[in-house]
């Protein structure tokens, strides 16, 4: 007898009962704070949910106003899954109220890439157009002045495919994401080489595509799962071979180490289950290797000044700071830590016209602190907030793994 | 795994004293905790002793009449002083007042007169044991403090007293809680305003209690502004959870962690020990669906009580500590009466907790301290010793490992005997 | 002391009493209705919530499960605001003996009760926290019904046309003229006030309490046995069909979806009086054991309130029937005791036995009976008048009550409106408009019409809210905030202490800190 059940997804609805209304999850609610149309985790979570009836949409629109960013869920010191009850609830109502073209656009970064990618020119212009972004926001709601991605005209993939990693003294399976591959080649690049100058012969598994991350944000869960259990396909041999993934776009590997599972209900994947199991944001896995004392770290000096905003999706790893760990291995570094909880972004969220606004609230108190710093760098784990981050402050910002290649002495 | 000088599970109030202090005296501390602690929560004022069972007013003098089974007992007077002052000088952006000498008397939410030891410079001026005028001020947007009743009620208790309900509406909202007040109090526009608001409405003599909601993004801005510009004592008035001093304070303690250069991990659920004779060499900690090993010399245990997780009691009524699997003591078995039928009784629950030597060690561990509200022997908020038990064990447990450390460093863990 | 003139004196305010009012109103009689306490304060508000289809029944009292099978199709027509239509399950656990499924089905094709069996992955498919390990399932009518909503509802209907309802006033005494009942004394339980009820007929609905009003009138050898059940809410719905083990009724055999909660139900075990019924630790223990043969890991749900109700199971020495010893032998259906046969005592008739869902046939009979004795013709219309709806009718569009109701209310204030109870989302208006409508300054009432307190945090946020409020509006002055408050508080109590364990210990401890840490509730003036 087959029974259709979700155990991981019904103890994440069910944690709502370690919910003790303490509002811990409200201070640290970087929406709530700076809007009223979001009433709050608390609220849309353990609260709305014991009136929520399964298989029918919950009446608070207002939901939709979560970013997803999954702050709730890490300060919460009862163990509710905030975020994941969330996202499970907005789901089902974005399935009833429909996906918008701008939704069902902005969760296939992928097909985007793929189409961008040939006529780069031309698209990079087209997204820096004011009079076509104007249309765009008119037409479809992306707002006219959030950060879209750059398409430099080449991908990752094409790189790696020429690339020969030498041997090292172990290997590990890189998982580059849709940001490394369509538009920022370069830290796919940096990362190959900075792992490899520390030893390892990095796979850069065929045929990877959308981890299904944004889909998942929009509510799409069935283009999400199909996307997600696609990408598992792709990097199981790695894990089965025993080889360890790390990733960059630390969203994504969230989504493959965790919320895959717990939010769209693919515990049964067992593809899934073992990439789940051997997935590792790059940050935690070099600091894996630190704490083992086995990480190169003859790093040179890098005299400069640079912020360091640990993005909500990497504090979702639950895994502490590691690029902070990591930075301090550089002599002459000078890292200002930024206490701000989120940039605003998440995602999708802040591209979108109507919450466009409440990104940059959101995001206000980060942008000053980088602004107040006068850094030489930004430092962000997440492509999303890097380009959101620039497009506020003005300063450079790059992923952490881009310190390291340089105090190596690659770049 | 990594492999740190101490482990401190927890970050509540205890457990921040313990990781803050033990990485400025120089030990590489990893902080693990499930979420955010109690600070958010509590109204942070340092309540050492207030009821034995009748009310203290010495609250030094009044230790060491609690017994030997009582957290205080492992800390002692001398040890209540140090971790006051130590934390009296990490509080300098926001000050604290008062000491072990005698308790302060100030006015809660409902208009009870609550002794602490120490309190924030914020509130210091509600301290009514010399009695006086009091004007209090309320919000009718701000749910969480209702200013007639603190007012009324003081006046039932003999105090003049009357309140005054401002209409003011922060950002726009119907339904806005302390910390958006509390931002709204950061601007200098809605100071003035709530100001202009009552300059012509105050009697001579009549000092002012507000919610505890004056800024916080500087901890006393708002208060010394409104002081300042009124010509009267100002006073703040802890407020239902969330409450912003408790974030004042969460922000300056983390801050200075920070600084100290521990490691933080949230979301890192401790859930067992690794153990290798009378020594915890390592914990277990759960991450999303990971579990990870965390190795280490020393562990201070803060994960708190039956209210923040850090002791369960299931339904078959067997209690359990839940990070190291240490033995609760005072807890009632099954078939035996844990409550009684009433609010206010002395319930045989009350006490329940894990029971520490005069070092802060359960019995049989070497390496492990336990501190705050996990400690067995005490009522906290019958009492009035929540903060103080958890400031001076967190910082005790400190201590001790510091001065361990000092006198012999770091060895091996000893294996464990055939 | 103060006299009233009435056609019909209605003993009782529980759901009997209530319906009894609307009914008698309906025939045009003039009414006045007293109840010791709050209505549904007793048996009714004190019950599951389960609307019977009838499927309870179908095997060992045919006659009490039709019944309910008309009157629930009866009550979804004239209450349906009051009921959630979850339809419901019976199934054969590992603990039962699948062969009672087929007595359950020809039991419901004897009674007219569209019950069917379903395959048990559908079962699953319906509520998937069922025991993977049930042999068996059928479905059935049932449904959830709010007691409170109902009693309310009809009081208001009777008072609509005419009835006085007069809550918190005890019957001392009855008057008793040569050989009939021609009315009461009450006692206004708040003030202390008597008041003199002339009345032409006196219909004795006090349930539970019955035979201490018979006693009044001087008439022996009537007894109820208080059956005592206990019921244990659930901090959500762990099923949204209610779930029924399809054995003989038992203990522990019925888990209802019911607003927000799901209840646990129950035991039956004799109490000697119906206002001393303790909840013991063994009783909690069997609740949760049976629950966990029901749904799995039910043990680690969080258990929010316990509370304990008792059955009017009425005795009657003159009809032989002795002593009952176990209380779930005395048959369920009710019956109008008539004091003129039995006793040579005229207006005055007792309702005896009965239960929730056949609370409407239980009131047109004892009125029915009632104007026999009088001589009238005035026939019940009850089964077809809808009853007024309250003004807060959370009905969606088929007319039953609907869970999502209050969020979408919510919803739609989220910009203009405070939230004073988080957990049963009452806003600060409905709040303020309660306590004008129903004129009371007792935060207990407050709670039984708005569910205030009633939520995972048992008002741990709320309590000061409300008391705040009332005190600011100036309904309460300092000395009724503070007593109003510390009442509240142990009420509250009343009804955790015995469930404390897990999650729901977490909140009491952290309940605790906001009375006792930050508030001092203790030593508040």
């Amino acid at each position: 007898m087959a029974i259709e059940h979700d155990v991981l997804g019904d103890l994440m609805r069910g944690s709502l009962d370690h919910c003790v209304k303490c509002t811990i999850c409200e201070t640290f609610c970087p929406v709530s704070n700076v809007t009223p149309l979001f009433p709050g985790p608390k609220y849309v979570g353990p609260q709305a949910e014991r009136f929520r009836v399964p298989d029918e949409t919950s009446p608070d629109a207002s939901l939709d106003y979560c970013s997803g960013c999954g702050v709730c869920t890490q300060v919460c010191p009862q163990g509710v899954h905030i975020a994941e009850i969330n996202t499970q609830a907005r789901a089902k109502l974005r399935e009833r109220t429909g996906f918008r073209f701008r939704d069902r656009l902005v969760a296939r970064p992928d097909v985007l890439g793929r189409l961008a990618t040939p006529v780069a020119p031309v698209a990079n212009w087209t997204l820096r157009n004011r009079l076509l972004r104007l249309v765009g926001e008119r037409l479809v709601g992306l707002d006219h002045r959030a950060a879209l991605p750059a398409y430099p005209g080449r991908t990752f993939q094409r790189w790696a495919r020429r690339h020969t990693s030498p041997p090292g003294v172990r290997r590990v399976a890189y998982f580059h994401g849709c940001g490394a591959n369509w538009s920022e080649p370069r830290t796919g690049e940096m990362t190959v080489e900075l792992l490899e100058h520390l030893g390892c012969q990095v796979d850069v598994p065929r045929g990877q595509a959308c981890c299904g991350l944004p889909a998942q944000s929009n509510g799409m869960f069935k283009l999400a799962r199909r996307y997600v259990r696609r990408m598992a396909r792709r990097l199981a041999p790695s894990a089965r071979a025993g080889v360890d993934i790390v990733g960059t776009s630390t969203s994504c590997t969230l989504m493959l180490k965790r919320e895959a599972r717990e939010i769209l209900g693919l515990d049964d994947d067992a593809d899934l289950r073992l990439v789940s199991d051997h997935v590792y944001d790059i940050c935690e896995y070099l600091v894996m290797l630190l704490d083992r004392g086995e990480l190169r770290t003859d790093f040179g000096p890098l005299p400069m000044t640079v912020t360091y905003h640990a993005p909500c999706q990497q504090q979702g790893h639950g895994i502490g700071k590691p690029a902070l760990d990591l930075m301090a291995l550089v002599p002459g570094l000078r890292v200002i830590e930024n206490d701000a909880t989120c940039c605003g972004v998440a995602g999708t969220y802040g591209l979108k016209h109507e919450k466009y606004e409440i990104a940059r609230d959101v995001g206000a108190r980060l942008f000053g602190q980088i602004a107040d710093a006068k850094p030489d760098l930004a430092v962000c784990d997440s492509e999303t907030c890097r380009w959101h981050i620039e497009a506020f402050t003005g300063a450079r910002t790059v992923h952490p793994i881009e310190i390291l290649h340089r105090a190596a002495g690659l770049s | 795994m990594s492999h740190h000088d101490a482990i401190v599970v927890g970050v509540g109030l205890a457990g921040l004293t313990a990781a803050a202090r033990l990485a400025e005296g120089g030990a590489r501390v990893l902080v693990l905790a499930k979420g955010v602690g109690a600070t958010h929560l509590g109204p942070c004022t340092i309540d050492v002793i207030g009821y034995a069972p009748e009310r203290v007013e010495r609250p030094g003098e009044a230790l060491a009449g609690l017994g030997d089974g009582h957290p205080y007992a492992a800390v002692g007077r001398d040890g209540v002083q140090a971790a006051l002052d130590w934390f009296k000088g990490v509080m300098a952006p926001y000050p604290y007042v008062g000491g072990l000498e005698e308790n302060l008397l100030l006015p809660t939410a409902v208009g009870a007169l609550k002794p602490s030891a120490a309190v924030p410079g914020t509130m210091a001026a509600g301290d009514l044991r010399e009695g006086g005028e009091v004007c209090v001020v309320g919000f009718r947007a701000l749910k969480d403090f209702h200013a007639t009743l603190l007012a009324d009620n003081l006046a039932r208790a003999g105090i003049p007293a009357r309140a005054v309900e401002l209409d003011l509406v922060p950002e726009g909202r119907a339904d806005v809680n302390s910390l958006g007040f509390a931002r709204a109090f950061d601007a200098p526009a809605f100071r003035s305003e709530v100001a202009a608001h009552l300059t012509a409405r105050l009697g001579r003599d009549e000092r002012l209690a507000f919610p505890a909601v004056l800024g916080i993004a500087g901890p006393t801005a708002a208060w010394s502004e409104l002081r300042d510009r009124l010509a009267r004592p100002v006073f703040e008035v802890p407020t239902l959870p969330p409450s912003v001093p408790g974030m004042r304070v969460f922000a300056i303690l983390r801050e200075r962690l920070r600084r100290a250069g521990a490691r933080v991990i949230l979301n890192a659920v401790v859930h067992d020990a690794e153990r290798s004779g009378g020594r915890v060499t390592g914990v277990q900690a759960r991450v999303g669906l990971r579990d990870v090993r965390h190795g280490a010399d020393w562990v201070v245990l803060a994960t708190g009580g039956f209210a923040s997780g850090g002791l369960e009691l299931d339904s078959r009524w067997r209690a359990r500590e839940v990070a190291l699997g240490l033995p609760v003591s005072g807890a009632p078995g099954p078939g035996e009466e844990r409550f009684r039928a009433g609010y206010f009784d002395d319930h045989p629950m009350g006490r329940a907790g894990v029971r520490v030597g005069r070092d802060l060690r359960p019995e049989g561990l070497d390496n492990v301290l336990v501190a705050g509200a996990t400690l067995a022997g005490a009522q906290p908020w019958r009492e009035k010793s929540g903060d103080g038990i958890s400031l001076s064990t967190g910082h005790r447990a400190a201590e001790l490992i510091l001065g361990q450390r000092a006198a012999a460093p770091p060895t091996e863990p000893a294996k464990a005997e055939a | 002391m103060a006299t009233l003139e009435t056609d019909v004196l209605v003993v009782g305010g529980g759901a009997t009493g209530a319906g009894v009012a609307w009914d008698a109103a309906l025939r045009g009689y003039d009414v006045v209705l007293a109840d010791r306490a709050d209505l549904a304060e007793g048996t009714s508000g004190r019950f599951h919530g389960l609307l019977h289809s009838g499927g309870r029944y179908v095997v060992k009292d045919p006659v009490a499960a039709e019944e309910c099978v008309t009157e629930n199709a009866v009550l979804r027509r004239i209450v349906p605001d009051c009921i959630e239509d979850t339809g419901g399950l019976f199934v054969t656990t590992p603990d039962d003996d699948p062969a009672y499924g087929d007595r359950f089905l020809e039991g419901c094709r004897a009674t007219n009760l569209p019950g069917e069996e379903i395959d048990v992955a559908e079962a699953l498919r319906m509520e998937p926290r069922l025991n993977p390990g049930i042999r068996r399932a059928f479905t059935v009518p049932d449904a959830s019904i709010d007691a409170w909503k109902t009693v309310w509802a009809l009081a208001r209907g009777a008072a609509s046309r005419g009835a006085r309802i007069l809550t918190h006033h005890k019957v001392v005494d009855l008057h008793v003229a040569g050989e009939a009942v021609t009315g009461a004394r009450l006692r206004n339980e708040l003030t202390g006030e008597e008041l003199d009820v002339q009345a032409g007929f006196t219909l004795n609905a006090s349930g539970a309490w019955a035979a201490q009003i018979v006693k009044m009138a001087g008439i022996g050898g009537v007894g109820v046995i208080p059956g005592k059940g206990i019921m244990i809410a659930m901090n959500h719905r762990l099923v949204n069909t209610v779930v029924n083990r399809c054995t003989m009724p038992a203990d522990g055999d019925i888990l209802v979806p019911i607003r927000t909660v799901s209840v646990i139900g129950t035991t039956d075990i004799r109490a000697a009086d119906p206002d001393e019924i303790p909840v013991t630790q063994d009783e909690v223990d069997q609740m949760l054991d049976d629950g966990e043969r029901l749904v799995p890991s039910f043990r680690d749900a969080r258990a929010l309130r316990v509370w304990a109700g008792v059955r009017p199971l009425f005795q009657d020495e003159k009809a032989g029937d002795g002593e009952a010893v176990d209380t779930r032998d005395v048959t369920r259906a009710h019956a109008v005791v008539d004091h003129v046969a039995r006793d040579d005592i005229g207006r005055f008739l007792t309702m005896s036995g009965g239960k929730l869902t056949t609370l409407r046939l239980m009131a047109q009979d004892i009125v029915d009976a009632m104007c026999r004795q009088l001589g009238h013709d005035r026939p019940c219309t009850t089964a077809t008048t809808p009853v007024p709806a309250g003004g807060d009718s959370h009905a969606n569009g088929n007319g039953y009550y609907h869970l999502g109701s209050r969020l979408r209310r919510r919803e739609a204030t989220l910009q203009d409106e405070q939230l004073i109870c988080e957990c049963e989302l009452i806003g600060r208006s409905r709040l303020e408009e309660t306590m004008r409508r129903r004129g009371t300054t007792n935060l207990d009432d407050i709670r039984r019409s708005l569910r205030l307190g009633m939520g995972p945090c048992q008002g741990g946020f709320c309590i000061y809210r409300a008391t705040g409020i009332l005190h600011g509006v100036g309904r309460l002055d300092g000395d009724e905030a503070s007593s109003s408050l510390r009442g509240f508080l142990q009420e509250r109590w009343k009804g955790v202490w015995p469930i404390l364990y897990g999650d729901q210990l977490r909140q009491a401890r952290l309940d605790d800190w906001i009375f006792q840490g930050l508030l001092d509730v203790e030593h508040m003036p």
